[in-house]
């Protein structure tokens, strides 16, 4: 009895907790497949799959989602690059300054972006990494880098030391290792924190507004450009439509794992 | 856990230079550019007059940054006390195994994919009353929602809004504490007919507290630090009232006004450290103690 009720229990809570979470997503697919502005073509607020058709008429917009997916691939590639051997630094050695490298890691990423956009725009002018993918992919590494090394860190603490020493016996170089031996081990936990870098990457707007000034511009701002003194709803929703779908793709890639390697350590 | 074995420094250091040079050009290095800016009255960046401690002055001696950080203050507390007990509770019932565990894991993933500025546009467009869905549906039953001019609506919308974005994860984050539980302490614990909140309180609850702490952490700063979703409901209206502590900071950087501008930074800044080292300690005491 008492567990049948716990079941009915959970059940409402899992559908209440559906439609909380899927309510907006629903609103953003209704407006994109409507008319929100009117044409003679499609009288307001009829069915019309006129703003997906908008999108590719428009090279602003085509750009901005390349621009996007570019700056975002090459962050998730370098963050990997980084992290990947910090992380096993972390996990297998003792070190003085631990500690404070760990403080700083993780002051670095829950800064606001908005307290260090000023100089990092000021300090990439002068390296000529304005408007450039480069630009954006190198300065989501400040909250990027931490986050993929604490996973990292968790998924290569999992695996037991007597690995390595077996592979560094058998004459393995560090490199040799990594290649060979760790990154197919810990494949989840890189998929996971390759996941949570490329949504947080995906998602992030002010360093991405501020160090594009006039070209390479995200997805983001192509999407906040769309506002004037008579906004294309629909255009904008279609366009929201797009910026979900590789997010989309990578929960559905990592779906089996995203919920482990959050183990957390002194 | 075994104890990490010292190793030869120069390996050490080449396993981290990477990850540490990064870090200095993107975050070191800029934030020392804004230490110094913090001292001048700047112009334009050639033409600037040193004014020494003059921007930090004014700002702590500011009744407004008070009220701004108060409001960010109040606004955190507000979200982790409806964010922490609903995630904790939804981790919890979640299946450890199946199907119906991964639909809920992926849509609770779901938000967190969302562009940070169209958040807002989302949320706005719900309680649009022409083609919103609440709108609507409000607006049908007489009840005038007014985020504009309305200090309450703006701040339940801002709410609402910050929950449903970030629900997943402190929800993901339990949940990953409680499936390292192994499947023995639960047999165990009905063996000793242990009830609901044994279970919890002794068994689910410690699994879950490091990461817990870890998401608290992050959903504090980020909360204190809310920005782009609040800037996009209401700008910081009405009349200030969603004014947080970064909107102060875009604003004067909007203005140009780059030296105050550099000194908030860096106050925020130094406020982040402070959190950040609070966290820390707590921790090591914890730890400590078990």
């Amino acid at each position: 009895m008492a567990l049948t009720v716990r079941r009915i229990a959970a059940v409402l809570g899992f559908v209440a907790l559906a439609l909380f979470i899927l309510l907006p997503f629903f609103q953003v697919a209704q407006l994109s497949i409507m008319s929100t502005l009117g044409t003679d073509e499609a009288p307001l607020g009829s069915f019309t799959l006129m703003n997906y058709r908008n999108i590719f008429a428009s090279p602003a917009l085509t750009a901005s989602l390349i621009n996007s997916v570019t700056y975002v691939t090459l962050n998730v590639a370098l963050t990997l690059l980084v992290a990947l051997p910090a992380a096993y630094a972390f996990s297998r050695h003792a070190f003085r300054g631990r500690r404070a490298f760990f403080i700083t890691l993780l002051a670095f990423r829950v800064t606001p972006p908005v307290v260090l956009s000023l100089p990092v725009f000021i300090l990439f002018s002068q390296l000529n990494l304005i408007n450039t993918p480069v630009g954006i992919a190198l300065v989501h590494c400040v909250f990027n880098v931490p986050i993929a090394i604490w996973i990292l860190e968790s998924f290569i603490s999992a695996v037991p030391r007597e690995y390595d020493e077996a592979a560094t016996l058998d004459g393995y170089s560090t490199v040799g290792f990594f290649v060979k031996f760790l990154i197919p081990v810990i494949a989840p936990g890189i998929g996971v924190a390759a996941f949570f870098c490329f949504v947080f990457s995906w998602v992030e707007v002010v360093f991405a507004r501020t160090l594009t000034v006039t070209d390479g511009k995200p997805i983001t701002m192509a999407i906040s450009n769309l506002f004037g003194f008579q906004t294309d709803v629909g255009l904008v929703m279609a366009m929201t439509v797009f910026s979900l779908l590789p997010g989309l793709a990578m929960i559905y890639f990592v779906r089996n794992h995203i919920a482990k390697g959050f183990v957390v350590r002194s | 856990m075994h104890r990490p074995t010292p190793i030869p420094a120069t390996r050490l250091w080449l396993l981290l230079l990477p990850a540490i040079l990064t870090m200095v050009l993107v975050g070191v290095i800029p934030l020392f550019i804004v230490f110094e800016y913090s001292f001048y009255d700047i112009f334009t960046l050639d033409s600037r007059v040193w004014v020494g401690g003059q921007w930090y002055v004014d700002l702590l001696t500011s009744a407004r940054f008070y009220e701004s950080f108060l409001r960010s203050l109040t606004f955190s507390l507000v979200v982790l006390g409806i964010q922490f007990p609903l995630g904790i509770c939804i981790a919890l019932m979640i299946p450890r195994e199946g199907p119906f565990r991964t639909t809920t894991l992926i849509l609770l993933a779901l938000p967190l994919v969302v562009p940070w500025n169209m958040i807002p546009i989302i949320w706005l467009s719900l309680v649009d009353t022409d083609t919103g869905v609440i709108g609507i549906a409000l607006d049908r039953r007489n009840l005038a929602f007014d985020y504009k001019f309305n200090a309450l609506h703006t701040w339940a919308l801002i709410v609402a809004m910050d929950t449903w974005h970030w629900i997943g994860l402190v929800a993901i984050l339990s949940y990953s504490g409680v499936a390292s539980i192994s499947p023995s302490h639960y047999q165990a614990a009905s063996i000793d007919q242990a009830s609901r909140w044994q279970v919890f309180r002794w068994i689910q609850f410690p699994a879950m507290r490091n990461v817990l702490l870890m998401a608290l952490l992050l959903r504090f700063m980020d909360s204190l630090m809310i920005y782009t979703e609040a800037f996009g409901i209401n700008a910081g209206g009405p009349a200030a009232a969603t004014t947080f502590l970064t909107l102060d900071l875009g604003e004067e950087m909007r203005g140009f006004d780059y030296g105050p501008a550099a000194a908030r930074s860096m106050i925020y800044f130094a406020m982040t450290l402070f959190v950040v080292w609070v966290f820390l300690r707590s921790w090591a005491a914890q730890q400590r103690h078990e």
